[in-house]
């Protein structure tokens, strides 16, 4: 974790997601004078417009051009700066998936790519601007880090953890509106490659990642006011995943469930099976996410629900698993 | 159901009750109450629509309906002289038990007290500005709650379709609570905070003046959140659904 | 300004050598995108043996120019020119597109000294350029980046969105340079995908065109001049080429746009090599 990063949390109350980001590689911008930041058009949904204030010589717009724009990025990265990209994930990781492979990964380039409205985060905007298969595409790429952070705090971290690695990496984000999971930036332990372990238990664990975990938290609470222990694990890294903490989830509780706003197949669930077949462990695994469909319009809320990716889908998914009911509330008569 | 029996609902369902709360915070008026015996009832001329206030054994408690035999009945002639009465209009009704000047006495000051709701109300007192955040919460909530009970569409519109998702708001530091829970067309209003599930939509105000400014609409709520009066947390389309609501309830009960 | 007599024979003569070997390569590996390494051949020899800053004894050399071959499946020309040069031996050319070889038909910059960038899929390679250009430009480095564009290429949209940032950018310490042969895999360009009037697409654009005979040494030397000079637009030198120059059987022909030699046919290409000017 960067030192020195001047914001505090008074200011993340009003900041977004993407807005926390964009202060953070600010502030790393004002450390390391190599940080450049480009955009095709998308500077103000992004927040990576943030940078373009303190720095407009270091700020490269493309206007809605992705591929030249990871062609400039390996380019620039080629001659010793430290590109970070931003657009969305749709057109980061399909429209371009050739030249961040090509140009980026092939070539082993140092950029950084901040993909944002991931997965049905982009609710209301309809499939053509979702993205359900990043995941599986950044993942397939030999030497690609790939990163799905949880909350503001999480995506500050990684992207200040990405620009002290060496390498391509690609952090995924929603579209800047979610709420938090930590209580601030220094809650937690932020390493790439490190599952963080929310919450003990040994009947069952849920796996998730970006923005499912905070509901996998609310049903593993709901669950447990029904007498279970709910492991519950952020993975934010996708790749290299965390073999470790899963395994060791394997062995304590036997069942785990994998939730994503992805597409289920090949992506975090399928990276979490490689890792359980390997393994050749027993264990039971359901995953959570798109079943292989494409996504409807609806409120990115609502959505989660939809897919069945919310508290609701989790806990339903973690009943099914245990074979138990759980009790209703069902009162319904206004407090006086 | 028309503007007025609704109305009706609304301050007999959300308001009135809230003389428990406030006989509960003022110790003046729980000593002035505190011996009494008696129902007082609020109803309208040949209808069904009526609340009733039990006071016994130093307790105050509310209830929907008639009661068989009130001791005091305000009977307003219709919904809209019900209306007129809570909004602070002169409206008296017609009051069968007169002669129980005693309960009247002392049930007025109660009434009397709810004004603080009224927009006009500015109290300068810390305390008394945090009883009037802790009675606009309730309210509201409650308020929202009946409306959707009430079959209003603009409320139904959005708890038809909704899976088990709570609204709350919240006090920092210790602050008053409620909340607004809402599951496949049902409502119901709480106070304090829902424990079994996470809020789908959290209002969390730092402190109670900033409380105060954005539930007596003297901050928009767009400004309230540059200047820190209020964060929201949550699904982002929904707390403007529920500030909509609660502008309606506010142009409702104004 | 005319080269002088004995720059020009020395140029003439690498480019002669350079033919040759591209040629000896083609045969010894089984097949080779021969055609385009030869159109762009002269072009490649004034680059590397009068222009660019490079040391072939260190390839990373941090003032050192780019070089970008976007029109990567020339790799093969680009190797052999790596190896006259002596940044690898010669003889690794001996294993070329040999399983475990560095080279394939496509020059990879991690294993290949001297390759800048990993090209191959046709209409990065400028992007890429404009990147390194900027790059130096943001560090005040002196060095220039030179991109050579093949013509079939120019098909895709990517080419375009980077010449229209090159433009936006203002990117004047980069030479691009277009090898039109006027042919891709299936025939004329003009018949395949018309890409006329091209000069003119560029101009559109906001660069400056120098238009060449990509074979006359003065001509390339004298644009690659101007370039250096050009402080306000991205500058393009669009060299007309044939596909196959210097061995007269290939001359023009689509088919030798990949394409293996037997004995009697590498021996009659060099043959004809050497009988050019």
């Amino acid at each position: 974790m960067a030192k020195g990063l001047t914001w505090t949390v008074a200011d993340a109350d009003h900041m977004t997601q993407a807005e926390i980001y964009g202060e953070v590689l600010t502030q790393l911008g004002h450390q390391n004078d190599k940080i450049v930041a480009l955009t095709a058009d998308l500077a103000g949904s992004t927040k990576i417009g943030r940078f373009q204030k303190d720095f407009p010589d270091r700020f490269f717009n493309v206007g809605i051009a992705e591929m030249n724009m990871m062609g400039i990025a390996s380019g620039m990265a080629a001659t010793g700066l430290l590109p970070v990209v931003s657009t969305f994930a749709a057109f980061a990781a399909l429209r371009c998936a050739e030249h961040v492979r090509t140009d980026i990964c092939y070539q082993n380039r140092n950029v950084k790519i901040i993909a944002t409205h991931s997965g049905t985060s982009f609710g209301q905007a309809g499939t053509t601007h979702h993205c359900t298969e990043d995941l599986a595409v950044m993942r397939a790429m030999a030497g690609m880090t790939v990163i799905a952070p949880a909350d503001a705090y999480e995506t500050a971290a990684a992207v200040a953890a990405s620009l002290e690695y060496e390498g391509p990496v690609y952090i995924r984000i929603g579209r800047s509106f979610e709420a938090p999971l930590h209580k601030s930036i220094d809650d937690f332990d932020f390493e790439i490659g490190k599952a963080i372990k929310l919450r003990e238990g040994t009947d069952i664990t849920v796996i998730a990642t970006g923005r499912t975990v905070l509901g996998a938290i609310a049903a593993a609470e709901m669950a447990e006011q029904q007498g279970l222990s709910v492991r519950v694990l952020d993975l934010h890294t996708i790749k290299p995943i965390d073999t470790e903490a899963i395994m060791e989830a394997v062995m304590d509780t036997r069942r785990i469930i994998t939730v994503e706003d992805h597409n289920v197949y090949s992506g975090m669930g399928s990276a979490v099976a490689d890792v359980i077949a390997a393994s050749g462990k027993g264990c039971v695994l359901r995953k959570l996410g798109l079943q292989d469909e494409f996504s409807i319009v609806g409120y990115p809320d609502d959505l989660l629900h939809y897919y069945k990716m919310d508290e609701d889908g989790i806990a339903e998914a973690i009943q099914e698993v245990m074979k138990m009911d759980f009790e209703e509330d069902e009162d319904w008569e206004d407090e006086v | 159901m028309d503007r007025e029996e609704l109305r009706t609902r609304l301050f007999l369902r959300a308001a009135l009750p809230l003389t428990k709360v406030v006989r509960e915070d003022d110790k003046l008026l729980r000593l002035v109450t505190k011996n009494m015996t008696g129902v007082v009832q609020f109803e309208i001329k040949n209808a069904e629509t009526a609340a009733h206030l039990i006071f016994a054994d130093d307790a105050l408690d509310v209830k929907f309906g008639k009661h068989e035999k009130p001791t005091v009945s305000f009977v307003f002639k219709d919904y809209k002289s019900l209306n007129d009465f809570f909004t602070g209009k002169l409206a008296l009704p017609w009051i069968k038990g007169l002669y129980r000047l005693d309960i009247i006495a002392r049930t007025v000051p109660l009434l009397l007290k709810l004004k603080m709701l009224m927009p006009e109300a500015d109290p300068k007192e810390p305390e008394q500005r945090a009883l009037k955040v802790k009675l606009l919460l309730y309210m509201v909530t409650t308020a929202l709650s009946q409306l959707n009970k009430a079959g209003d569409e603009q409320m139904t519109k959005l708890t038809k379709k909704s899976p088990d998702r709570i609204y709350q708001w919240v006090v920092e530091n210790g602050g008053p609570a409620a909340y607004l829970r809402m599951k496949n067309g049902k409502t119901k209003s709480g106070r304090g905070i829902y424990t079994r599930r996470r809020p789908f939509v959290l209002m969390r105000f730092p402190n109670i003046e900033g409380a105060y400014q954005v539930l007596t609409s003297q901050a928009p709520l767009v400004d309230a959140v540059k200047q820190g009066f209020v964060v929201t947390e949550g699904a982002m389309e929904y707390s403007k659904e529920i500030g909509l609501r609660m502008q309606y309830i506010e142009e409702l009960m104004a | 300004m005319a080269l002088k007599p004995a720059e020009l024979k020395k140029l003439k003569e690498t480019a002669l050598r350079i033919r040759e070997e591209i040629v000896k390569v083609t045969y010894t590996c089984g097949g080779s995108h021969v055609g385009g390494a030869l159109s762009q051949t002269d072009i490649m020899v004034a680059l590397y043996y009068k222009f660019m800053k490079i040391d072939p004894k260190k390839p990373q050399l941090p003032s050192r120019d780019r070089f970008i071959l976007s029109k990567g499946h020339g790799g093969v020309g680009h190797a052999v020119i790596l190896g006259d040069l002596g940044f690898f031996d010669q003889e690794e050319l001996l294993d070329f597109n040999k399983t475990g070889s560095p080279f394939g038909m496509h020059l990879d910059t991690l294993k290949v000294k001297g390759v800048d960038a990993s090209t191959g899929s046709l209409g990065h390679g400028l992007s890429i350029a404009i990147g390194m250009a900027i790059g130096a430009r943001m560090q005040n480095k002196k060095w220039h980046t030179y991109c050579i564009l093949g013509d079939g290429e120019l098909h895709g949209g990517p080419i375009w969105e980077a010449a229209m940032s090159a433009s936006h950018f203002k990117v004047t310490n980069m030479t691009t340079i277009i090898d039109r042969n006027q042919l891709c895999i299936d025939g004329d360009t003009e018949d395949i995908m018309a890409l006329e009037p091209l000069r003119e697409k560029w101009e559109a654009f906001g660069w400056r065109v120098v238009e060449i005979d990509g074979h006359d040494f003065n001509q390339i030397c004298d644009a690659i001049d101007q370039s250096h000079k050009e402080k306000e637009k991205p500058f393009l030198i669009l060299a007309n080429t044939v596909k196959g120059k210097g061995v007269e059987f290939m001359e023009c022909g689509k088919q030798w746009h990949y394409a293996g030699l037997d004995e009697t046919m590498m021996n009659d290409a060099l043959a004809s090599i050497r009988k050019g000017k």
